[in-house]
């Protein structure tokens, strides 16, 4: 049906516009409607009053009143489905109305003739703009036929009127429509804006949600206790762990500062000090090792910033390293063991062997003092070999530590040329010393290590190198550095080797343990020794030309007081 | 002088080699391999000269031998304590207390040497 009906007269039930117009099409219906039931009182109260003007003139608007109040009626029911048709049927009306209530001659030219104007200037309002122009054409047809009718001139101004009202409808209801297209547009994207806003908030809030649930559910999770502190060490979360860790309810970790917590009388004085000097010094330590109750802990601490790099808080993480920390200690034991019980049956053989080139059971042929030498020879190097393997596991262990002391440098190469001189002279090497000026007479060292150092580094030089000379040097590097440098003119390492020669259990490709006797426990040894003593070690290697060792350790001068020379 | 030298050793050949050296340099040798049979022989009898002391020795540690009854009994005031151990921790600790520490393994030649300048000179 809708399709027989032209385009501008189809009601569109969702298009703004078409509510607009429809809303205004009701009023005046409703308006009509009212009128015209007020046209029909006063013609029944006049007609009433007056009995003798029963004409048929006054009935004739009795009669149109009542048309009026049915066409209006139509009308508005006519609206709520088709208010386009109803709109034109309603402009129709003010078109005709006009005719039918006035003298031909009024209405071309006289009291009447304005009313042509109402359907001109409502049709761009309740219909399209340019329906103003079809109402202003259909009104001046109606003023020439008429004005024709009556054989007079029709009122030109009056059409020309007409449409320049036409014109000014048309214009002012096309642009208040686009002004009301333009703000709809301008909701409409507003709308689609706080839709959109609305969205990624919900959206974020959403994978915020889900992301902390997450990290809630790791952190429940994981075996490690973990305890985030803020900037001032107040615990702002804890993990479950963290309560069977350290065998305390969570009351007593969250919202508590770290100094209340490790005021705990289940944590070791010794290891609440450590953590004393973590919290107070703002360090970020690994790993190192705490006693609570009859637990080792392992504790890690790091530092976390916001984007803006502003230091938020500290996060630390606790693991219950008492089960490694037992097998290290019986590795320890274990190892010291071991060395012990091989060590005396080793100093057994070594004193009789000794007591063989000694002659202590009677005179010995050279032959059999020349066995019993090498007998003790090959028992000092399983003997070296052990105490290398003690020295490794007791560094392994953390166990071995630096003394500090005050030395003279001139101590550290007599030790060495007692014990390395026949070795070095027995390969027909010369073992050459020398200590440079300007290093101090005495210094702050470990002897025994630093002596220990000495001896690996000249046995190996003496190993690696068939003629020609070992020689130490004592170097004053700076005010705060000195160094030891052992050169030999050995065989070199090959450049490639150069990385590995400090890795345990390590020897230079072709070199085999057979021909040399080392085992490569040695460097590794020195490395570590050098590290203890915040220290660094280089190689210096040329093949067929020699190496060079540099070790580079912090100075410290100070004078031996008279008790140390007393015990030295 | 007595010459006396007491070899407190739980391992037989050390305790040998070293009685072997001591002998060879004079001393008249005594040994024990336990220390609750060293501490009734310390307490009781002829005050050695010299005492040669393992720290790892059954019953009674050579430490304790040393703390509770060398360093306490009267009459072995005199008496000289030579520490023979492997561990060299063990050396520091007691080594104020002994006039000499050893530390394992021992040379022959080296106990020999040392215990000939100990000994009192021949009247």
């Amino acid at each position: 049906m809708s399709s027989l009906i032209p385009n501008f007269l189809v009601s569109k039930r969702n298009d703004p516009d078409e509510i607009r117009r429809r809303g205004l099409v009701q009023v005046l219906s409703i308006g009509l409607l009212v009128l015209s039931l007020l046209a029909f009182a006063a013609i029944v109260i006049y007609l009433v009053v007056n009995p003798d003007e029963w004409q048929q003139d006054n009935l004739l608007a009795l009669a149109s009143s009542v048309v009026a109040f049915i066409v209006s009626a139509g009308i508005y029911q006519l609206n709520k489905r088709f208010s386009g048709l109803a709109s034109f049927l309603i402009l129709l009306l003010l078109v005709i109305v006009p005719i039918l209530s006035d003298t031909a001659e009024q209405v071309v030219n006289g009291r009447s003739l304005f009313l042509f104007t109402l359907p001109i200037a409502i049709s761009s309002l309740i219909l399209i703009p340019a329906a103003s122009f079809l109402f202003a054409l259909l009104s001046s047809i109606v003023v020439i036929s008429l004005s024709l009718s009556i054989d007079i001139f029709p009122n030109m101004p009056a059409i020309i009127g007409f449409f320049m009202l036409a014109l000014v409808s048309w214009l002012s209801a096309r642009s208040l429509e686009q002004a009301l297209n333009e703000l709809r547009s301008i909701n409409a994207n507003l709308d689609k804006v706080v839709t959109e806003r609305t969205q990624a908030l919900a959206e974020s809030l959403d994978r915020e949600r889900v992301e902390a649930g997450r990290n809630q559910a790791i952190l429940n999770s994981i075996a490690d206790g973990v305890i985030v502190f803020d900037r001032k060490w107040n615990a702002t979360m804890a993990n479950p762990a963290i309560k069977s860790m350290l065998d305390i309810p969570i009351e007593l970790i969250s919202g508590k500062n770290f100094s209340e917590i490790i005021e705990h009388p289940r944590l070791q004085p010794r290891s609440r000090g450590l953590l004393y000097a973590m919290m107070e010094h703002e360090t970020q330590p690994i790993g190192f090792r705490i006693e609570w109750g009859g637990k080792t802990l392992s504790v890690s601490a790091a530092q976390v910033y916001n984007s803006r790099n502003e230091n938020i808080g500290t996060v630390t993480v606790f693991r219950d390293f008492t089960r490694e920390a037992e097998v290290e200690k019986l590795k320890s034991t274990f190892v010291a063991i071991v060395s012990h019980e091989l060590r005396t049956p080793l100093n057994a053989i070594l004193g009789y062997a000794e007591m063989f080139k000694e002659s202590i059971y009677g005179p010995m042929n050279e032959k059999q003092v020349n066995m019993a030498e090498r007998i003790m020879k090959n028992t000092q190097r399983l003997l070296g070999l052990i105490n290398d393997l003690l020295d490794q596991a007791q560094m392994e262990a953390g166990k071995l530590t630096i003394k500090m002391a005050p030395l003279r440098p001139a101590e550290l190469l007599e030790g060495l040329h007692s014990v390395m001189d026949k070795t070095a002279s027995d390969k027909g090497l010369a073992l050459t010393s020398e200590i440079e000026d300007s290093l101090p007479e005495t210094l702050n060292g470990d002897i025994a290590r630093l002596q220990q150092i000495l001896v690996n580094l000249v046995n190996n030089a003496v190993k690696f190198t068939d003629k020609g000379s070992v020689n130490v040097r004592l170097l004053y590097i700076s005010h705060n550095r000195w160094g030891i440098e052992v050169t030999d003119t050995g065989h070199g390492i090959p450049e490639a080797e150069i990385p590995h020669i400090f890795e345990t259990f390590r020897q230079v490709e072709g070199m085999t343990t057979r021909v040399h006797g080392g085992f490569g426990l040695g460097l590794s040894i020195v490395k570590q020794l050098v590290s203890l003593m915040s220290g660094d070690i280089k190689v210096r290697s040329k093949i067929d030309v020699g190496t060079t060792f540099i070790i580079n350790l912090p100075l410290v001068v100070t004078e031996i007081n008279e008790r140390d020379r007393r015990t030295s | 002088m007595s010459t006396l030298a007491l070899i407190v050793e739980d391992d037989e050949d050390l305790a040998n080699i070293f009685a072997e050296a001591l002998r060879g340099v004079g001393f008249e040798v005594e040994h024990v391999a336990d220390g609750q049979v060293a501490q009734d022989r310390l307490k009781a009898g002829v005050p050695p000269f010299l005492i040669l002391l393992d720290m790892h020795i059954p019953h009674i540690s050579g430490g304790d031998l040393l703390t509770n009854v060398i360093k306490k009994e009267e009459h072995l005031a005199k008496t000289m304590v030579i520490i023979t151990t492997a561990d060299a921790r063990m050396g520091e600790t007691y080594g104020e207390m002994a006039d000499f520490v050893m530390i394992k393994p021992i040379s022959f030649v080296q106990l020999r040497d040392l215990t000939s300048r100990l000994k009192p000179k021949d009247e």
